[in-house]
């Protein structure tokens, strides 16, 4: 089946984003997003084990692979702390992310048509790009709650309550200590992915490695601040956007 | 056999008179024996609320509204003007009146929920005094099941159509469950006690009161088991509270920007949401410039919840449709049969 897994989980997140917004408007978010969510979730994983396969490692070679493995990591973070926090909105706000990646992933010439078998693995190198990737899902994540709160931040100080967004939006408080404790779990996977990056066989201090560094090291003083002295909700949600935004573009430059 | 339903309410009686029909718990017990040795009742319910006086009665031979209503007056004492005083209704209007009684689409406060406590217990009452059979009582139980259907499948009660409820349900949405949250009432009108009483049984557990007059905030504290705390004191409060409540007589802003400047680093920067429904107003508007602080005056509280009433009339004409499908549907005696 191949790449149809991937249309198949394209598709079941577009009708999670279609039904998602629907609930918003009748001002009941509920579970709708999440049921679709977990469907495209299990069709990433289809999608995955077909690339895996054909690469004989960790699928993270080309940008289909880079942009589907973020899809799953996103998704996968929403399905975990989605339910936890009772975030089921975030749902409909992560939709257009992985959507967005997941048609990239779909653009031809996107995915290797004829990728090389690894004859060997070096498993530093596999757990570095795996969980890098991995980090950035969780670290998606926490943007788009950082960018849900800014819009009922501003609902909300503005007195705009009109709609279902604002009825059907988590609290102010649920949305701060969900994007502090996503971006936790982010910041942890990603020490292990940067930790790995410097075990690699013959790993120096590459351009790569140096500006996953500097974000470990940005998101590090973010949570510190964050969790030690304290920090409004509005500069908690700018600073993990714009740190998520910041450094994608420039990994995406190297 | 006839069903009738003969009452009055906040719409066809001023209080005082209303207040003479009103009866206590006793006055209801006694009131509803009479009921039922009254010549040609068969079984009778009494529902007495603040706002309504209501008598549910199974009529035999040839009794009928009017011969209830002199009863109700002879019982009563009343001697007054009976024009447009009294409702009544027959058959399956007076079943759908009830439905809509217990629905609170007959309350003052439309969609109110506490009607639905209020008639269940007229009922138990006349249920366990005998007086009701087979036709109240499965048309009480009908009613309960399509109040509830109506309260679940309309927006009959969402949204707060009080200021002190809009209060409740802004604070809600900073900080979801209000549980465990402190709260802070500068001022001890009613107002505050309103508002405060309101976050109270959404689970705030903590209470601080404050007034000019010490007296009167020992008071109202006492009165919703809070803590009165002098008028020079209330600026060290506010690093442990969530919500501030603010309802002085001042001429002046009470409360400023500095005040909260000055414990935003000992508060780590939580969220804190002020409530000024004072007039003249009680905080500085620049408070709300301030990133954490959510201020609302009582123009935004007053606008929320006229909109909130608004969304409910609204759906006035969907909970009909239910009534009449429920009744349609139900197979009750001396209403559809």
């Amino acid at each position: 089946m191949g790449i149809g897994w991937l249309v198949i989980a394209t598709l079941l997140a577009s009708a999670g984003g279609v039904f998602g917004w629907l609930s918003i408007r009748k001002g009941d978010p509920g579970r709708a997003a999440f049921v679709w969510m977990l469907g495209a979730f299990a069709a990433q994983l289809m999608a995955l084990g077909w690339r895996g396969a054909l690469r004989g490692q960790c699928p993270l070679n080309d940008v289909g692979e880079i942009c589907l493995f973020l899809a799953w990591s996103m998704t996968f973070f929403y399905l975990v702390t989605g339910t936890t926090y009772r975030l089921s909105l975030l749902g409909t706000f992560t939709v257009p992310l992985v959507i967005v990646l997941q048609v990239i992933a779909l653009v031809p010439g996107a995915f290797d048509e004829s990728p090389v078998r690894a004859e060997a693995v070096d498993a530093w190198r596999e757990f570095h790009a795996a969980f890098s990737v991995l980090s950035y899902g969780a670290l998606a994540l926490a943007a788009v709650a950082g960018f849900m709160f800014l819009v009922l931040n501003h609902r909300l100080k503005s007195h705009h309550f009109k709609g279902g967004l604002v009825h059907g939006m988590p609290s102010v408080h649920r949305l701060v200590t969900a994007m502090g404790r996503i971006t936790l779990v982010g910041w942890l996977v990603l020490t292990i992915g940067v930790v790995s990056g410097m075990k690699m066989e013959g790993a120096g201090m590459d351009g790569h490695l140096l500006v996953a560094t500097a974000t470990w090291v940005l998101y590090a003083v973010l949570l510190g601040i964050y969790f030690v002295r304290g920090l409004p909700g509005r500069q908690l949600a700018w600073g993990v956007l714009i740190l998520f935004v910041v450094s994608l573009l420039v990994f995406a430059k190297l | 056999m006839k069903l009738v339903c003969v009452g009055l309410n906040h719409e066809t009686a001023p209080i005082e008179v209303r207040e003479k029909f009103a009866l206590t718990e006793q006055g209801l017990d006694r009131e509803t024996r009479a009921l039922l040795e009254a010549e040609d009742v068969g079984e009778g319910v009494v529902l007495s609320t603040c706002n309504r006086t209501e008598y549910y009665a199974v009529l035999n031979g040839k009794g009928d509204v009017k011969t209830l209503e002199e009863w109700i007056c002879t019982q009563r004492a009343f001697s007054g003007s009976l024009e447009g005083l009294f409702y009544y209704y027959e058959a399956r209007a007076a079943a759908e009146h009830l439905c809509r009684v217990a629905s609170g689409m007959n309350s003052m406060v439309l969609g109110e929920t506490e009607i639905f406590g209020q008639v269940k217990k007229a009922y138990q009452r006349s249920l366990e005094r005998g007086a009701t059979k087979i036709v109240l009582n499965k048309l009480f139980q009908r009613a309960f099941g399509v109040g509830k259907k109506v309260r679940t499948q309309t927006g009959i009660q969402e949204g707060a159509t009080s200021v002190a409820g809009a209060s409740v349900e802004l604070a809600e949405k900073v900080f979801g469950r209000l549980n465990g949250s402190t709260v802070m009432v500068i001022g001890a009108g009613e107002m505050s006690r309103q508002t405060a009483q309101a976050l109270q049984s959404r689970g705030a557990s903590s209470v601080i009161v404050t007034n000019r007059s010490f007296d009167r905030a020992v008071d109202l504290a006492g009165e919703i088991g809070g803590t009165a705390v002098p008028f020079d004191g209330w600026e060290e409060e506010l690093e442990h509270v969530d919500v501030v409540i603010a309802a002085t007589g001042a001429p002046h802003f009470v409360v400023k920007p500095r005040h909260i400047e000055a414990v935003r680093r000992k508060r780590k920067f939580r969220p804190l949401i002020m409530v000024d429904i004072a007039v003249p107003r009680d905080i500085d508007p620049r408070v709300g410039e301030i990133e954490e602080v959510y201020l609302y005056d009582i123009d935004t509280l007053q606008e929320m919840a006229d909109q909130a009433r608004k969304r409910r009339e609204k759906q006035l004409l969907l909970c009909e449709d239910i009534i009449r499908e429920e009744i349609d549907k139900a197979s009750l005696p001396a209403v559809n049969e």
